[in-house]
């Protein structure tokens, strides 16, 4: 069987328009594969940064999969959540990526996106907070059904990966 | 130019340790080590150095559980009390080469104000009992935390017999082979 290690960090995020964030993360595959180590989805802690507007996370990632198929590969998806003050929680965006699939150290940045809802609910969320979320978070990482929502734009999570391989080429696979 | 960046902060000194998983264990080095206090520099760039040395070997049977290097940053408050002023954590580079990581720190932050104040008073901060927690991603739910500074690290990174076992860590490309069984770096 081949063997995937994914192993790195959740290194932080950009671009929001909140302060106080935390992400919660998860890895999606198919059936073809198997975690032998590690825990597959965790979330960060909450970081108000003090210099500049990145809030850091360091959430470390450590992963060993073995796998029979490349159908499936991991998809990593996230959901970014500001906290207040008052310890509650407000969504600011959902996103996902694919486990890159070549060797190596990578550095990944991934977009994320909101639900926007009505003109009521975008005043709402002005005002008091809250705001629509998926009923079904794997919407994140499937391309079904994602016609019917409109969106706005949240901001960039940062990843680095680094994705070691073990007898890929034994079976013939080019990565 | 490398060196530690807490603006706020001056007459800093660090711990380092190093947290790795049960297929792994170190053969020659030190796991553990403390720096000395720097202060700002005269100059205009005030800038921050320990110049600290790390040299470490491990062996392992698995990728699982890579080290990762944790660093805690220590100074003096206004009272003179030694707190605890970022922690952070990264993982020591997979590929072989010279590698430079510059890492947030970031200190817990308890939630209420009053106790903020009150810990500023008695200069007895939180900190984390144990600094390999940072290591972790179970359990930090619960955690709030401040980023308020970085740490630059230079680490050269040598790996012996990963090819003979099957792994890759780097595309076709770039595969050199790499001999040497020391790895060092400095910690500035």
């Amino acid at each position: 069987m081949a063997e995937v290690h994914v192993i790195g960090q959740i290194v932080g995020a950009t671009g929001f328009s909140e302060d106080s964030l935390f992400c919660k993360w998860g890895i999606h595959t198919g059936g073809a594969w198997k975690l032998l180590s590690g825990v597959r989805e965790g979330q960060t802690q909450v970081d108000t940064p003090q210099l500049g507007s990145m809030a850091y996370w360091s959430h470390p990632i450590d992963l060993h999969f073995a796998t029979k198929g490349l159908q499936g590969w991991p998809r990593l998806h996230l959901q970014v959540w500001s906290q207040d003050s008052f310890g509650r929680c407000q969504l600011s965006g959902y996103g996902f990526s694919h486990v890159p699939s070549s060797p190596g150290i990578h550095s990944l940045h991934c977009v994320t996106w909101r639900p926007l809802g009505g003109w009521r609910e975008q005043l709402a969320r002005a005002f008091v907070g809250g705001g629509p979320q998926l009923l079904h978070s794997d919407v994140v990482y499937t391309g079904a059904d994602r016609y019917r929502l409109h969106t706005a734009a949240g901001g960039t999570v940062h990843l680095e990966l680094a994705v070691i391989l073990r007898n890929f080429s034994r079976y013939g696979v080019e990565c | 130019e490398i060196r530690p960046n807490f603006p706020e902060f001056d007459d800093l000194y660090c711990k380092y340790c190093f947290v790795y998983g049960q297929d792994w264990a170190p053969t020659s080095g030190l796991e553990e080590g403390i720096s000395q206090i720097t202060s700002k520099s005269a100059d205009v760039q005030h800038n921050l150095v320990w110049n600290f040395p790390i040299d470490i070997t491990f062996k392992s049977t698995n990728p699982f559980g890579w080290p990762q290097i944790v660093i805690s940053v220590y100074g003096p408050d206004v009272f003179g009390n030694d707190v605890v002023r970022g922690y952070g954590a990264v993982h020591v580079p997979f590929t072989p080469g010279r590698h430079k990581r510059t890492i947030p720190m970031f200190v817990p932050e308890s939630t209420s104000k009053l106790q903020k104040l009150t810990s500023w008073f008695m200069g007895r901060r939180p900190e984390y009992t144990d600094p390999k927690l940072i290591a972790q991603g179970e359990g930090r739910e619960v955690t709030r935390v401040r980023s308020q500074g970085f740490v630059t690290l230079l680490l050269n990174v040598v790996t012996k017999d990963m090819k003979k076992l099957g792994y890759d860590t780097s595309t076709l490309d770039m595969q050199t082979s790499s001999v040497i069984d020391m790895s060092e770096g400095i910690l500035k």
